[in-house]
């Protein structure tokens, strides 16, 4: 197993080759991105925390399974982002439920961010605009869904987003365009303010 | 959440199922098939597109105005359909693989189903320069079932001597009496032309067209003549080329050189 410290700077890249060299290295990447797919995964679902850490489980088994088909032409970020959204998508397939976001992870200055993008003022509460953004994307389709939690509580580019949900970058710009559009009238629909 | 005991609990379930890394060769080789029946969909498209080129040219375009009653009525029925629906099913698979490749996902639909109809025109038009939709025609005019009613229905048109039109093979060449011909029935027939009629393509064991009128029984008077290009070695079959008159021993199955 390679050294802690070194872990922490070593690219992505590197760490997927020394996983594959050894296993314990595969820790290391786990630690890396354990906490940002959990939220990623509750965001996109509503499943309590047990279930949400099985679909983690899977998603790192899969990761590891599949570390051979990882390119350097992609990003690992993405690669794996690609990897969780599927397994989410998956697992809600098999239940038969439509994924639903967890109100607890929507922070603030991805509403406001999304807030400004529609052309909308925020309010000062910030709790009444968490509510609310999660009372709206819950009634948006999912596809729009998705691409809202990862422009702006993921922080995706479009080159990012089109290689995590495997859409040309075209498309997923006009998905964005459309989900804001559909937002500001799911907005108006329910005369919320945000 | 407990970061530890998720760490934990992963290493045990990688350890306890005995889980590890996929091979690289067994993403290389899910690669390599999906780009390999992407190529040979791409051939056989091609195929389909140099057999639909050599349909079109030798369609019967000089004489469109005598057996169709407009342009737009002669386009639409002598379209190949049967190449058509083919070449759409493996432009359809060809697709498909480029989608399933690794950037595949990348490209807009209208950019690879563009690219793939686009590839296998310009394929199959080198093809086609290259003798293979001829090729391909006469081996299938020689073997394929329902070659006559499905995959060239030129043969099927062309064989309706009470509407004017009359196909068959020279068995006997033009003397003064006419030419002795036999349809794919293996029906003989006299073919009563001017006698300045021109008659350099008419040769022994040449398939041709005959647009005229039937004259008496088995009789039927040209007036116009010309050598069958595609689907002339549906006139090679066995149960064709028989024993007619003036077959070699061999048979007449040989098609004619061309000019």
């Amino acid at each position: 197993m390679i050294d802690a410290k070194y872990a922490e700077t070593a690219p992505d890249e590197e760490l997927v080759k020394l996983s594959l060299a050894d296993q314990d290295n595969f820790l290391y990447l786990v630690d890396r991105y354990k906490s940002r797919l959990m939220s990623y995964i509750r965001r996109l679902t509503n499943v309590n925390t047990e279930d949400a850490e099985d679909t983690l489980q899977e998603v790192f088994i899969k990761v590891y399974l599949n570390l051979n088909d990882f390119r350097a032409d992609l990003k690992f970020s993405s690669w794996i982002y690609r990897i969780t959204h599927n397994q989410v998508i998956s697992r809600h397939r098999k239940l038969k439920a439509r994924p639903e976001g967890y109100a607890v992870n929507i922070d603030d200055s991805a509403a406001r961010n999304l807030a400004a993008e529609i052309n909308i003022e925020a309010g000062a509460d910030a709790q009444i605009l968490k509510t609310n953004i999660f009372r709206i994307l819950n009634k948006l389709d999912q596809k729009y869904r998705e691409v809202l939690i990862l422009r702006f509580w993921e922080e995706k580019n479009y080159q990012e987003i089109s290689d995590i949900i495997k859409k040309p970058p075209g498309t997923v710009a006009s998905t964005i365009n459309k989900a804001k559009q559909e937002f500001k009238q799911e907005l108006a629909k329910q005369k919320l303010n945000l | 959440m407990d970061t530890n005991d998720f760490d934990q609990k992963l290493v045990a379930k990688i350890k306890q199922d005995n889980i590890a890394p996929k091979p690289r060769w067994h993403f290389l080789l899910k690669n390599y098939v999906i780009w390999a029946i992407g190529l040979l969909a791409l051939l056989i498209g091609a195929a389909a597109v140099s057999v639909m080129i050599y349909l079109f040219k030798y369609n019967g375009w000089e004489i469109q105005e005598e057996t169709h009653k407009s342009l737009w009525d002669f386009f639409l029925l002598t379209l190949p359909y049967f190449w058509i629906i083919f070449l759409s099913l493996f432009v359809f698979i060809l697709y498909y693989n480029f989608k399933h490749t690794k950037h595949g996902y990348r490209y807009p639909v209208w950019f690879m189903v563009m690219a793939s109809i686009l590839s296998s025109i310009i394929l199959g038009s080198l093809f086609f320069l290259a003798g293979l939709g001829e090729k391909i025609d006469n081996v299938l005019g020689e073997r394929a079932p329902l070659y006559d009613i499905v995959i060239n229905r030129h043969v099927d048109f062309w064989f309706k001597p009470e509407e004017g039109r009359l196909t068959g093979i020279i068995t006997k060449e033009k003397d003064e009496q006419g030419l002795i011909i036999f349809d794919a029935q293996m029906n003989p027939w006299q073919v009563i032309m001017q006698p300045d009629f021109p008659s350099e393509e008419l040769r022994l064991n040449q398939p041709v067209d005959i647009i005229g009128r039937v004259s008496g029984p088995n009789k039927f008077e040209a007036e116009i003549i010309r050598p069958v290009r595609p689907g002339r070695s549906f006139f090679s079959r066995p149960n064709i080329k028989g024993d007619r008159p003036g077959c070699p021993p061999k048979g007449c199955h040989q098609t004619p050189e061309k000019k």
